[in-house]
């Protein structure tokens, strides 16, 4: 892969930027250069200090020592103001567009030449709109409602917005993409594969994501971070997957065993589901979980996956068919039932449903299997202080703070302490994930797969609902395929291998 | 919910940014003491306005007044940590003490354990409805208010009603002390304290807890949302009935407009100056002890003092709001409602 850049200077330049916060070396001496028209792909495990450097490219913080270059100049970031000014914006994961306002307004809310007196001036907006956004290279219409607008198209308005026209002032662009998509399904993520090269011909990218293949795919460099160094600046087709993880995480990655428990002719599924149905979810799911092994399930929006999933757990209600916990059919079956015959969930949406924020991480872990922190009603702090202790050993959950409110932990670290929480029962018997590897680092996923292993061998049986199918494949002993609520294909990974395309042709 | 939000927040964390970091100490610390010190203060400030207020008894007037106020405030703020709110708990205080001035001359010294039974069944349905008919507390408990206060004024046929006998049973309770504490406000303190007790040591105080700060989070987590909301409510129900014996021991008599007929704001007040939050999730039953001492002396320290009748409803609102301000829990957001 080459770059595109034309001419030599840099759009920007850091030199030596150095940051401490209190004890915290948080950027170690980083100096980077980025060209015109390049697409930086930028990577590094959660406190590696991406985000220190984003802030410091976007003016929220202010490096100690060291420069930076805007198209050969020396400046100084005082504020976010200067940043824009500067020509750099950023997307943020989630979007923050008011969707019941147009594209336009969106654009330039804020601007400079949005209004004159509070006076809304309509035939500038929709310029000055129209010329950003053809800046990026998009075509879309000003005036359309962005409620009207797909996720994909929303991102672009968000860029669009990023770096305004009035602030840019014709200059390159420098547009950084915070883990843009890390909430996107395949499809979207493809077209934003697409949008992002459209941007090459007109200025930067920053190109910020846990995903290692997103980044070999689209990135012209690959810049590592780990422990607020720099560690490798590479061009991409210089370098491997596997040395890109090694390079974020430190060591290489531990192969995850990948052999599969054999079932006896005879043996008791955990969890089998005889014909569950749900009036236009899913209709007629039959499947049966045995002890250690894992079921993957694979599907599109819309397969009814998910709302089988939380059927399983008692979270939503089924029309008929049943559920059996070994051999015996549950009846009235919801949350608190499922929990007590042992039923895990680790759901998607970690924030809202997966654990309690304003909680200490001890608080979480101990919430549901309080284990030997409580006898009977009465909970014992210090006991549960140790069993927290124990967990955050195991899982190097970081910071190293039991009684820190879990809110303030990264995503990838509250994942492990939710899966502590459903771990420390020692009666687990069906672990159900939805989606558990979302939005983690590598390092963080590492850990969580081999928990999700090891509660397997321990005797669960696990139900997955993988992001990828890659990750169905790699960890599931059977692949279940379902189409329109209904299951297209069971494969027995101990018989067969199919592809991704095999799952594929089922999926659609 | 904003998950790069939390990335960089991690990012703080780790940094362990010192000035946040001690801000953060100091907020926690202003929470735990908070109630305390403004109690101390508004009491000082009186003491030294008016040196006859120590001297007259003024702490015991104020443990006295304070006694129904605490214990209706206990309960509310059961109900507040779970995200909801009980707005019918003072009327089921007044409907209890009528009860209890009617039936103590026939029924005996058993009758004020029959009637906190029966308020405490009174706070579970209004706790049932909300759980299981998924009404909003703020709805319901306006309209279970309104029933209790017309049961009040039908039982009581709108008139005083007094004990006839077997009054001094109920009224030793506030005639004896500790300290110069009338026992109806030590009640109270037995209460806070084992109400602290509850909702830090046990799975089903934790739960409750866990209800107000993320229901959903709760409810994934297998704890049993419905039956500890129902718990909330009867206990706020008992808390009530507690009060309304507090209030027979007091005057030896209950009607719809005396004693006790005004308990409602005092006793959210008291929960919020107590440092409740109003949106669920937060709350330290020793500080509402604190809270519901500095909503009693607000109308006795304006009439010792020597404010004009007339505006001493006007001081009262102005104090609280300032005190409020002071207290009010803001950790869980910074949107207040």
């Amino acid at each position: 892969m080459t770059t595109k850049a034309t001419s030599q200077t840099s759009v920007l330049r850091l030199s030596n930027i150095d940051k401490k916060f209190g004890q915290t070396h948080a950027l170690k001496n980083v100096s980077l250069e980025i060209n015109h028209g390049e697409v930086i792909g930028l990577i590094g495990e959660n406190g590696a200090g991406k985000s220190t450097l984003l802030k410091i490219l976007t003016g929220i913080y202010q490096p100690d020592s060291g420069s930076i270059e805007v198209n050969g100049k020396s400046t100084k970031f005082r504020g976010p103001r200067d940043s824009v000014a500067a020509g750099i914006g950023v997307v943020h994961q989630e979007q923050s567009l008011f969707t019941n306002l147009t594209v336009a307004e969106n654009i330039a809310s804020g601007s400079k030449v949005a209004s004159r007196f509070g006076i809304y001036r309509w035939g500038q907006i929709n310029r000055a709109a129209a010329e950003t956004l053809s800046i990026i290279g998009s075509s879309l219409d000003p005036s359309t409602k962005v409620s009207n607008l797909s996720f994909v198209d929303r991102q672009m308005v968000e860029i669009a917005r990023a770096i305004r026209v009035d602030s840019t002032m014709g200059g390159s662009p420098l547009v950084i993409l915070d883990e843009p998509t890390s909430v996107l399904e395949r499809s979207e993520t493809a077209i934003l594969e697409r949008e992002i090269r459209k941007l090459k011909a007109h200025g930067s990218v920053i190109f910020v994501s846990h995903r290692l293949d997103e980044i070999m795919r689209n990135c012209d460099r690959i810049m590592v971070m780990r422990n607020g160094e720099l560690v490798a600046d590479r061009v991409t087709s210089t370098v491997t997957e596997d040395e890109l993880f090694k390079l974020m995480v430190g060591h290489e990655a531990r192969a995850v065993s990948s052999s599969h428990r054999v079932v006896a002719a005879d043996e008791q599924p955990v969890i089998s589901v005889e014909n569950l149905s749900r009036k236009g979810k899913y209709s007629n799911v039959s499947l049966s979980v045995h002890a250690g092994r894992l079921t993957a399930i694979v599907g599109s929006t819309g397969s009814g996956r998910e709302e089988l999933a939380r059927a399983l757990f008692g979270a939503e209600k089924f029309d008929s068919g049943s559920i059996a916990i070994n051999g015996t059919k549950v009846t009235g079956w919801r949350i608190a039932k499922a929990v007590k015959r042992g039923v895990a969930y680790v759901p998607a949406e970690r924030k809202v449903e997966g654990m309690v924020g304003g909680f200490s991480a001890a608080e979480n872990i101990t919430l549901t299997h309080p284990g030997k922190a409580a006898v009977g009603p009465i909970v014992f702090p210090l006991a549960r202080n140790k069993i927290a202790r124990t967990w955050f050993n195991t899982l190097d959950v970081r910071p190293n703070d039991i009684a820190l409110d879990l809110a303030r932990f990264s995503g990838g670290n509250q994942q492990k302490v939710v899966m502590a929480k459903w771990l420390n029962s020692p009666e687990l018997s069906v672990l159900v994930l939805d989606h558990p590897l979302r939005g983690l680092d590598p390092g963080a996923a590492q850990t969580v797969n081999e928990q999700i292993k090891l509660a397997c061998s321990n005797g669960a049986a696990v139900i997955l609902l993988s992001d990828t199918l890659e990750e169905a494949l790699e960890m599931g002993d059977d692949v279940i395929v379902m189409r329109d609520g209904e299951i297209s294909a069971t494969f027995d990974m101990t018989k067969e291998s199919p592809s991704t395309l095999d799952l594929l042709e089922r999926m659609v | 919910m904003n998950l790069s939000q939390t990335w960089t927040s991690s990012i703080e964390v780790l940094s362990n940014d010192k000035a946040s970091k001690v801000r953060r100490i100091a907020a926690k610390g202003w929470q735990a003491v908070g109630p305390v010190v403004i109690f101390i203060v508004m009491f000082a400030v009186v003491s030294i306005l008016t040196p006859t207020f120590i001297g007259g008894g003024g702490l015991t007037i104020v443990a006295s007044s304070a006694a129904p106020i605490l214990l209706v405030a206990l309960g509310q703020a059961l109900v507040l940590n779970i995200g909801s709110i009980d707005l019918s708990n003072a009327s089921i205080t007044l409907l209890g003490a009528i009860l209890l001035a009617m039936t103590l001359g026939s029924v005996g010294a058993v009758a004020p354990i029959l009637i906190v039974l029966l308020v405490t069944l009174f706070g579970s349905v209004n706790g049932f409805i909300v759980a299981y008919a998924q009404v909003p507390s703020f709805a319901l408990t306006l309209g279970t208010f309104g029933i209790f206060q017309s049961a009040a004024l039908v039982v009581s046929s709108a008139t005083t009603v007094y004990v006839t006998q077997n009054g001094q049973a109920v009224a030793a309770l506030y005639q004896s002390g500790v300290a110069g504490l009338p026992m109806t406000f030590i009640l109270g303190i037995i209460v806070a304290v084992v109400s602290w007790a509850f909702l830090r040591f046990t799975r089903a105080g934790l739960g409750m807890t866990a209800i107000g700060k993320n229901e959903s989070g709760a409810i994934f987590s297998g704890v049993r949302t419905r039956t500890l909301k129902i718990v909330a409510y009867a206990l706020s129900g008992l808390m009530a009935g507690l009060a309304g014996i507090t209030i027979i021991a007091q005057a030896g008599s209950a009607s719809p407009t005396g004693l006790g007929s005004d308990l409602l704001l005092p006793g959210i007040a008291a929960a919020i100056v107590g440092g409740t939050s109003i949106s669920g999730g937060v709350t330290n039953p020793i500080n509402v002890v604190f809270g519901a001492m500095t909503v009693a002396l607000v109308p006795i320290a304006t009439a010792a003092i020597g404010i004009d009748a007339q505006a001493q409803n006007l001081v009262y609102g102005a104090v609280i709001i300032v005190v409020v301000a002071l207290t009010l829990s803001r950790s869980k957001n910074s949107i207040v409602k």
